[in-house]
């Protein structure tokens, strides 16, 4: 009954069966926000963090869907700059993603505060010294950005486009996406370097603290650098989840290898200058701070194969896979290696996050544990549930995939040679 | 922010702590409290969810009988000189460091909450106000009106009870005179020391007693590699408390002592 | 210019504009930002004038001068007085919230005192002859005790109980002495005068002998770990030493150390002397070793109370519960009034008669006696009472101060001197002013007054002011004692050891001190017991981890503490410095009235 909102040539599941699948995710979205509120109203002693585990499962959880979410930025940042015409496929979905990944974790980081109505404050007196500020101005500017490049995604709508000055607004836009891409692109390469940065500068902690170029630790650039390499791969991962899930092909089969490619160069780069910093943080920040790096990996249960899984398993080995054509080649190993590459990237944030705050800096302290209470997970999974929302409801009504008519035509003309049909 | 008076040479408020002499009564992490209103313990508080702005930490050498040896050990904050670990990280300037006096300040009223200052501290001397604070009914009468109570979500920590440093200015120029006199400003924990093991003065002054043991051979600090330039002078004649302001030792298979 | 619609639009806009330039918006916009400083629900303090206030806390027998903030009447802050002679400026953590304690929680507010009246009037009447009147008093030697042996004088049958005296009512001289032994005594952890304590610390060497690592032994120069209850073995082999005498064979046994180490600490004593051996009523031996270790006279010495007025003289003398025949106990009152040593029940039930006794509890609570008084009337408590603070154990001289009120109390308090002495028949409302009159008509000691820090010889005082300064937190210390005469140690009850007690139950019992255990603390204490690891809270039990697992409990759990006397909920904390087999509680009333002292009991999941 909603046909008219689908666009033309595409198929989509009946509305019953597209609510069905909405349903539970709603549920979830219900549950999260009631754990939201529940921390709104009562205070964050509803959290398990304590005064020595000041950033948990939130913080952690944040940092991963924007590197995640790095995707729309990268990917905008080559087709429109670089002119990687094959990646126009993919942007649209990048697009989205990258729009529910950071309105999520804004949405968390409203929870996470003590006093969410002083939000303005860091507007208002920004500390030019804080990595935070920098964090907050960059995050908010790009989140509009995001939100104005999903207007003309939404705009393309079927039935919107009837509206003329609509049509004219969204092909008004698309003549300064590039200006977009490129605004877009600036902000993320400082934001998500000063994620990085976060931890970077944090002299107190010196299993975080890293020297680096003028007024940015290294982390800056390696945090940049991993958001580049994981946004393809996670892309790549999610058009394959949709393309299961949906039933369709939706994008060549090069595109995905090509993503792939990327993600693995990149992934090649960043674990080798990870390996060089690692390496100069054991011989000399660390020492110099009076912390031998050993130390660090003597606490239980955060030994050095954290360390090796997070450059070697996750790092390395996915990056090898994804660079090697023949096992590009097969959508297993890709998908695999895109999912490893993911997972290393949130090892990472794991790294900066979590395991500095567990492991002690006074002589007289303990190696801290901290495990997320039902109301933290819950308001996380709010986040899930509403991107998924969000993406179902972008991808039944709104071309979030350019090439999927396409595609389909050929896939209907071919139906009769189920062998050239490849999921 | 005070301006430094162009006439007064600007202080550097600091303490000595002799931890020989610290008994580990906890009398000064309770008269703290009550000085600057800090609630009781909420119910589900832990040691790792209350609020205490000095905190004493029983610390031994990792030996058994008979070799143990045991120490009790002040730590609040630092008030760190160079570098300011917490000031550099806030987004909204909550916390600055006033040149007139070197008190590292923090402004619960700007405070956003987000802990990054505590993320930031070495010295885990921040606390967070996870609960609104509460008081048994009456009690809220005995509360001290130079200090606002806090709200819940935000950041609080010592500041070398700065109440008091208003009234002795107070003081000071209701007499006519331009400088606290030294004596007249003093913060509770050294106020209530039974054991006299606090002492607090300006570390610029060559003739305050603090002064003198900042130079003492048998005076350390915590983390000092970390050149966060503490004011807080720890001191003790055994060697083994002077190596607690050293990087944490993880444990060879044996159990972490109780910090 | 003309009024135009459009020429007021211009001054608008250019007002908009020009406003910008002012500071006026911007100062609004940050003004926003107090709308979120405080919610309604934040308490915001009452200003007022400032004022301060001089007084004496009742907490522990210690009596430390307080000096009090007080913003108009209400105190918002109590501190030391420095330059007192006996406190020395220091105020332990509970003196220093005493002023939050008349709105605990658990405060009692009112109580039957009309009934309870009746019957302790009835009691008197019905009282056979074989049958007694008592009143057990939990901190003697305050003029209230004395009204209480007045009355127990003046009432037939009536009898004056309290808890044996530490070392028998003499007087530790801290400043003497060179070498402190403490069997087991909390020396550090708020014993005697803290102040005084602590100001006297450099000037001996102290070894401690107890089984548990306590505060006092982890601050002590020398910490012996000798066998729980084996205090009695310990002394009885130093003395054998001292003596010249073959060392008993138990001494080693029982102790758990070598002879050669007993020995040495004899030696240690004999050489490093004077030499004090502090211990509890469990170890009478520790009279006799004192005159050998040449600590009587001078670290230990005989002292004398305040004086009193000569009618107060016919007085009944302090007895001991073990004095008491079994079942005979027709009426008991309890002074809980200020925080003393907790008797437990269970060795105070088999005295009073079997049918019907009468047990009246004056407390600040019910956790204590209270759960088992018939009648439990509430007192004022600490900054609301009137009351005396006799010399604290570590005072060579005798003195005499008054806790004077900061606040007043409210309605419906019991003072139960003068419930006792109305049941007597007797009138004791100014008892305080007879005795200031008494100390002051000797002529002899100094008064020290507060404000400014001046210390005046009696004689130079007129009564009038020498009373109005006792009330202003004024303290009279006696003048300097005569050497002493070896004092008749009455009062000494060694307690008959408790039988073995079954070996089923896998944990031995340390006791930690929890002063104020009979009173209430403030709510702020938490602290140091839950906010921080520093002190174990108030029904909490501490495990090693090893034996934490064995009893299959964890950090935080609930579960029961039982012994052969009974069982408590408790909390379980684990802690690497318990060792294995130990369970460490807060002594409480409630603790107390299941377990003594290395008693043994069992952790067990609720």
């Amino acid at each position: 009954m909603d046909r008219q909102f689908i666009t033309r040539g595409v198929k989509r599941c009946s509305t019953g069966k597209f609510l069905l699948w909405l349903g539970p995710w709603a549920a979830m979205l219900l549950f999260g926000l009631y754990c939201a509120g529940l921390c709104l109203v009562k205070g964050l002693n509803q959290t398990n963090m304590d005064n020595r585990f000041v950033f948990g499962l939130w913080i952690f959880l944040d940092l991963t869907v924007i590197a995640l979410g790095a995707g729309a930025f990268f990917t905008g940042f080559l087709v429109y700059i670089l002119k990687v015409e094959e990646l126009k496929s993919v942007i649209n979905s990048a697009v989205v993603i990258g729009l529910v990944c950071y309105s999520g974790a804004v949405c968390i980081l409203m929870v996470d505060v003590g006093q969410p109505l002083r939000a303005w404050f860091t507007f208002w007196y920004p500390n030019v010294h804080s990595m935070l500020t920098e964090v907050t101005f960059c995050i908010s500017c790009y989140l509009m950005v995001l939100f104005i490049e999903y207007l003309p995604i939404a705009l393309k709508n079927r039935k919107l486009r009837e509206v003329p000055s609509f049509l004219v607004f969204e092909h008004e836009m698309h003549k300064v996406m590039y200006v977009l891409a490129g605004v877009g692109t600036f902000l993320s390469f400082f934001h998500q370097g000063s994620l990085g940065g976060l931890y970077g500068v944090l002299r107190g902690r010196p299993f975080a603290f890293r020297e680096g170029l003028g007024i940015w630790p290294t982390t800056f650039f390696l945090f940049i650098l991993s958001a580049a390499a994981v946004g393809p791969s996670f892309i790549l991962l999610t058009t394959w989840m949709v393309e299961k899930i949906a039933g369709k092909r939706l994008v060549r089969p090069g595109t995905l290898q090509l993503l792939g490619r990327i993600s693995g160069l990149l992934l090649a780069v960043y674990v080798l200058l990870k390996t060089v910093d690692t390496i100069v943080w054991i011989n000399r920040t660390s020492p110099g701070s009076g912390f031998p790096a050993e130390q660090f990996y003597a606490w239980k249960p955060f030994g050095t194969w954290i360390l090796f899984a997070e450059i070697g398993l996750f790092g390395i080995v996915p990056a090898i896979v994804m660079l090697t054509p023949k096992l590009r080649a097969r959508t297993g190993w890709l998908v695999s290696a895109a999912a490893m590459a993911s997972v290393g990237v949130a090892l990472n944030r794991f790294v900066q996050t979590v395991q500095t705050l567990s492991v002690p800096t006074l002589s007289f302290d303990k190696f801290m544990t901290y495990s997320p209470s039902w109301q933290e997970t819950g308001t996380f999974l709010a986040v899930v549930a509403y991107g998924v929302l969000v993406y179902s409801f972008s991808f039944r009504y709104f071309r979030v995939f350019p090439e999927e008519r396409e595609l389909a035509f050929q896939a209907a003309q071919t139906e009769e040679d189920p062998a050239l049909l490849r999921i | 922010m005070i301006a430094a008076n162009g006439n007064n040479k600007a202080k550097r408020y600091g303490m000595t702590i002799d931890v020989d002499r610290c008994t580990g009564c906890g009398a000064c992490m309770v008269a703290c409290a009550v000085e600057n209103n800090v609630p009781p313990a909420h119910e589900g508080a832990t040691d790792r969810k209350g609020i205490t702005w000095i905190r004493v930490f029983k610390v031994d050498n990792g030996e058994d009988y008979p070799d143990k040896r045991t120490v009790f050990l002040p730590v609040l904050c630092q008030q760190c000189g160079e570098d300011t670990p917490c000031v550099h990280v806030c987004p909204q300037q909550a916390v600055d460091v006033d040149p007139a006096t070197g008190i590292v300040g923090q402004m619960p009223e700007r405070c956003l909450g987000c802990r990054y200052c505590m993320a930031a501290c070495p010295y885990h001397a921040r606390y967070f106000n996870w609960w609104d604070p509460e008081w048994p009914a009456g009690m809220e009468k005995t509360l001290n009106p130079d200090v606002a109570p806090r709200m819940r979500g935000v950041v609080e920590k010592c500041n070398f009870c700065h109440g008091r440093w208003h009234a002795a200015k107070q003081r000071a120029a209701a007499a006519g005179k331009k400088e606290i006199q030294p004596g007249d400003y003093v913060p509770a924990c050294v106020e209530a020391c039974p054991a006299a093991a606090i002492r607090f003065g300006d570390l610029n002054d060559p003739a305050a007693e603090v002064a003198r043991g900042a130079k003492d051979p048998a005076s350390f600090r915590l983390l000092e590699k970390l050149h966060t330039e503490p004011k807080i002078y720890y001191s003790s004649r055994r060697d083994w408390v002077r190596r607690i302001g050293d990087a944490p030792r993880p444990p060879m298979g044996k159990e972490n002592p109780r910090g | 210019m003309q009024t135009t619609r459009r020429n007021l639009f211009k001054f608008l806009g250019g007002s908009a504009v020009g406003v910008m330039f002012t500071p006026a918006p911007w100062r609004l916009i940050t003004d926003t930002a107090l709308w979120s400083e405080n919610w309604p629900g934040i308490p915001r303090p009452v200003r007022g004038e400032i004022k301060t206030r001089y007084t004496t806390c009742a907490l522990c027998p210690a009596g430390c001068a307080v000096r009090a903030r007080l913003v108009g009447e209400q105190p918002v802050a109590l501190m030391g007085v420095p330059a007192h002679p006996l406190s020395l400026g220091a105020l332990c953590p509970f003196g220093l919230t005493g002023h939050h304690l008349p709105y605990h929680p658990e405060r009692l507010k009112q109580g039957p005192a009309h009934e309870a009246a009746g019957a302790v009037a009835n009691a008197i009447a019905q009282c056979g002859p074989n049958e007694r009147i008592a009143v057990l008093d939990l901190r003697p030697g305050r003029t209230a005790s004395w009204t209480y042996r007045r009355a127990m004088a003046a009432v037939k049958n009536g009898v004056y109980l309290t808890a044996p005296r530490p070392l028998g009512g003499a007087a530790v001289n801290l400043a003497a002495a060179r070498t402190v032994l403490s069997i087991g005594v909390p020396l550090l952890e708020g014993w005697g005068t803290p102040g005084n304590v602590l100001a006297a610390r450099a000037g001996f060497r102290l070894i401690q002998a107890e089984p548990f690592e306590s505060r006092t032994a982890a601050l002590a120069d020398l910490w012996l770990r000798i066998n729980p209850g084996s205090g009695r073995s310990l002394a009885l082999g130093l003395t054998a030493q001292l003596e010249g005498k073959a060392m008993p064979a138990q001494a080693a046994a029982e102790t758990g150390l070598t002879e050669s180490q007993i020995a040495d600490l004899a030696a240690d004593l004999a050489h490093n002397g004077p030499a004090l051996v502090l211990a509890g009523e469990d170890v009478p031996e520790v009279a006799p070793l004192n005159r050998l270790t040449g600590a009587w006279g001078k670290a230990l010495i005989a002292r004398a109370e305040a004086p009193v007025p000569d009618s107060w003289k016919k007085a009944a003398p302090p007895a001991g519960l073990a004095s008491v025949p079994d079942g005979s106990i027709r009426a008991l009152l309890i002074d809980e009034s200020v925080p003393g040593d907790y008797i437990p029940w269970n060795a105070i039930a088999p005295k009073l008669v079997p049918d019907n006794p009468v047990v009246v509890a004056f407390a600040w609570s019910r956790n204590g006696y209270g759960r088992h008084a018939q009648f439990t009337l509430p007192t004022a408590v600490y900054p609301e009472m009137t009351g005396d603070a006799p010399a604290a154990t570590d005072s060579p001289a005798a003195a005499f101060r008054i806790s004077t009120p900061l606040v007043p109390a409210p309605a419906g308090m019991v003072d139960p001197a003068a419930f006792i002495a109305g049941a007597a028949g007797m009138d004791a409302s100014s008892a305080l002013r007879e005795r200031a009159d008494a100390i002051h008509k000797t002529g002899r000691g100094t008064l020290f007054t507060c404000a400014d820090a001046k210390s005046t010889p009696v004689k130079e005082v007129k009564p009038e002011d020498f009373w109005k300064a006792l009330n202003e937190g004024g303290c009279w210390v006696d003048a300097a004692g005569k050497p002493s005469a070896p004092v008749e140690e009455t009062g000494w009850q060694a307690k008959t050891p408790a039988p073995q007690e079954a070996s089923d139950l896998p944990l031995l019992v340390a006791l930690t001190d929890l002063p104020g255990a009979t009173g209430l603390i403030s709510p702020l204490m938490s602290k140091l017991y839950q906010e921080s690891n520093l002190r174990l809270g108030p029904n909490r039990a501490a495990l090693n981890p090893a034996s934490a697992a064995a009893c299959g409990v964890s950090e935080g759990a609930h579960a029961v503490l039982q012994t052969r006397l009974g069982e408590r909920p408790i909390q379980v904390t684990v802690s690497a410095s318990v060792p294995p087999g130990v369970v460490e509680v807060g002594a409480s009333p409630e603790i107390l009235d299941i377990c003594g002292a290395f008693s043994r009991a069992r952790v067990a999941q609720s």
